[in-house]
């Protein structure tokens, strides 16, 4: 008789078997557009004030939730916008975790107080995802319009206090990058995972385009995923992944791979579905199309439809044939957000991926060290 | 039997996992598998007073000898506890 417990493990194989028989495994509910900051790469906040008058009632989450948990839904992302600003998130907390579902939350942290922390202590979520954007006031300014350093890592802090597992989220552009290796030395610090992204979408769902978005140029945020890839992988991984990476540089310098029929699987649209706070489900939060209206015509035909919907999407051929496939991080959502469509391979990618690829190439011909910060970045 | 820990059983995708709610996820951060055996004995787990009752109602269950069933539940029941879930 077997008894097991590995989360990380279970969940893959959650969503291996998910993916099998079309089962929604994981959701993310975004709760809310509105947000107390003000950062220009987001691509959900709305400031109107009908934009609030739309957002879903407390039972309208916990319905759309029931009915996803009827579905086989086991894991559940609760969003914004910053979902803390709602009144009632406690209660959607606390109403999605009775139903079965196992919830983490993605949250700014400034709003995280000593009654919050003893909330989440009564009904500890799965995991809280705090987005540190730096560790100095100045950066904060600039990048979410209000000085927070203090009170997010007060955050960070007690949610630690109060025995919840916390994950830092760190989104880097134009506005924070230099602050990198104070977010990395904090990290360490505070004893918590990081993730760190250097690729910002274009926040296209909210109209705005790449530039607007202060994103780095694609070769210092190659520079900084590989500083991230350093701080993050034992000496030993991260000699693996510079080999693998030396290896794709070398068959690219030949000449163009044939068509792969594999196309790269998110599990966006497959295995998991985003709820915006208007009630539209998407297959992933970050792309516009396709879209269902469960709260018109129920979650599970929704869902089926996204799915539907989700299965046609193929990326362009020339991502599909090109011979860097295996070092690039192309999806169709970003593909979308790129783009537009489909049918042309995304440049900035294709520049980021590049540069990832030769500056690990260089590594590894260098023979790699482990670094104890993001030095090279600059 | 008193099962401590708040626990929800779900089927998914013909799997019985047991998913933490309450405060029991503090200390937990995962999720419970059971297979067709430990998923018929998490059900009558609360109303059974002795493990015998258990074994009892195993071999009525299912096709297995005494000496299976008595081997399995010991083997389940002391993982529960060793969890802290009993």
């Amino acid at each position: 008789m077997t008894i097991n417990r590995e989360e990380p493990i279970f969940s893959t194989y959650l969503h291996e078997k998910g993916a099998r028989f079309g089962i929604p495994i994981s959701g993310n509910f975004e709760l809310t557009a509105g947000c107390n900051f003000r950062c220009p790469m987001c691509y959900v906040r709305e400031d109107s004030a009908s934009c609030r008058e739309k957002e879903l009632t407390t039972a309208q989450w916990l319905g759309l939730a029931e009915e996803a948990v009827r579905q086989g839904m086991v894991f559940a992302l609760l969003t914004g916008g910053e979902p803390l600003i709602r009144r009632d998130f406690f209660e959607i907390l606390r109403g999605m975790k009775r139903l079965g579902l196992l919830v983490t939350i993605n949250t700014n942290g400034s709003l995280i107080d000593r009654e919050a922390a003893m909330r989440f202590a009564e009904d500890p979520p799965l995991r809280v995802n705090i987005s540190l954007y730096g560790t100095e006031d100045s950066t904060y300014l600039r990048m979410c319009g209000q000085p927070c350093r203090e009170k997010v890592l007060d955050g960070i802090r007690l949610l630690k206090q109060a025995g919840i597992d916390v994950r830092l989220n760190v989104s880097l552009t134009e506005e924070n990058a230099d602050d990198f290796d104070g977010i990395l030395r904090t990290a360490r610090e505070l004893g918590v995972h990081i993730k760190a992204s250097a690729y910002m979408y274009p926040p296209v769902r909210v109209g705005k385009d790449a530039a607007s978005s202060c994103r780095l140029d694609p070769d210092r945020a190659a520079a900084l995923t590989v500083a991230y890839d350093r701080f993050r992988l034992s000496e030993e991984s991260f000699r693996l992944r510079a080999g693998r990476m030396k290896e794709i540089a070398r068959r690219t310098d030949g000449a163009a791979a044939g068509l792969s029929k594999r196309e790269k699987k998110c599990r966006a649209g497959r295995t998991g579905f985003w709820i915006t706070w208007d009630g539209r489900m998407l297959p992933c939060g970050l792309m516009t199309a396709p879209v269902a209206y469960p709260l018109k015509v129920g979650f599970t035909a929704a869902w089926e439809q996204i799915k539907r919907e989700t299965a046609r999407i193929t990326l362009p051929d020339g991502c599909r044939s090109c011979p860097k496939r295996d070092a690039c991080f192309i999806c169709a959502a970003i593909c979308s957000a790129e783009t537009g469509g489909y049918r042309r391979s995304p440049e900035y990618v294709c520049r980021m991926t590049e540069s990832v690829m030769h500056r690990m190439a260089d590594a590894a011909a260098c023979g790699v060290t482990q670094r104890e910060n993001a030095e090279e970045t600059r | 039997m008193k099962i401590k820990k708040e626990l929800i059983k779900r089927e998914i995708a013909g799997d019985t996992i047991l998913i933490p709610i309450g405060k029991t996820i503090a200390d937990s951060s995962g999720l419970f598998l059971l297979n067709e055996q430990g998923a018929f004995l998490w059900d009558i787990i609360p109303a059974a007073e002795t493990e015998e009752e258990l074994t009892e109602a195993l071999l009525t269950e299912y096709e297995v000898d005494r000496e299976t069933a008595e081997k399995d539940v010991r083997e389940f029941l002391d993982r529960l506890r060793e969890m802290s879930i009993l």
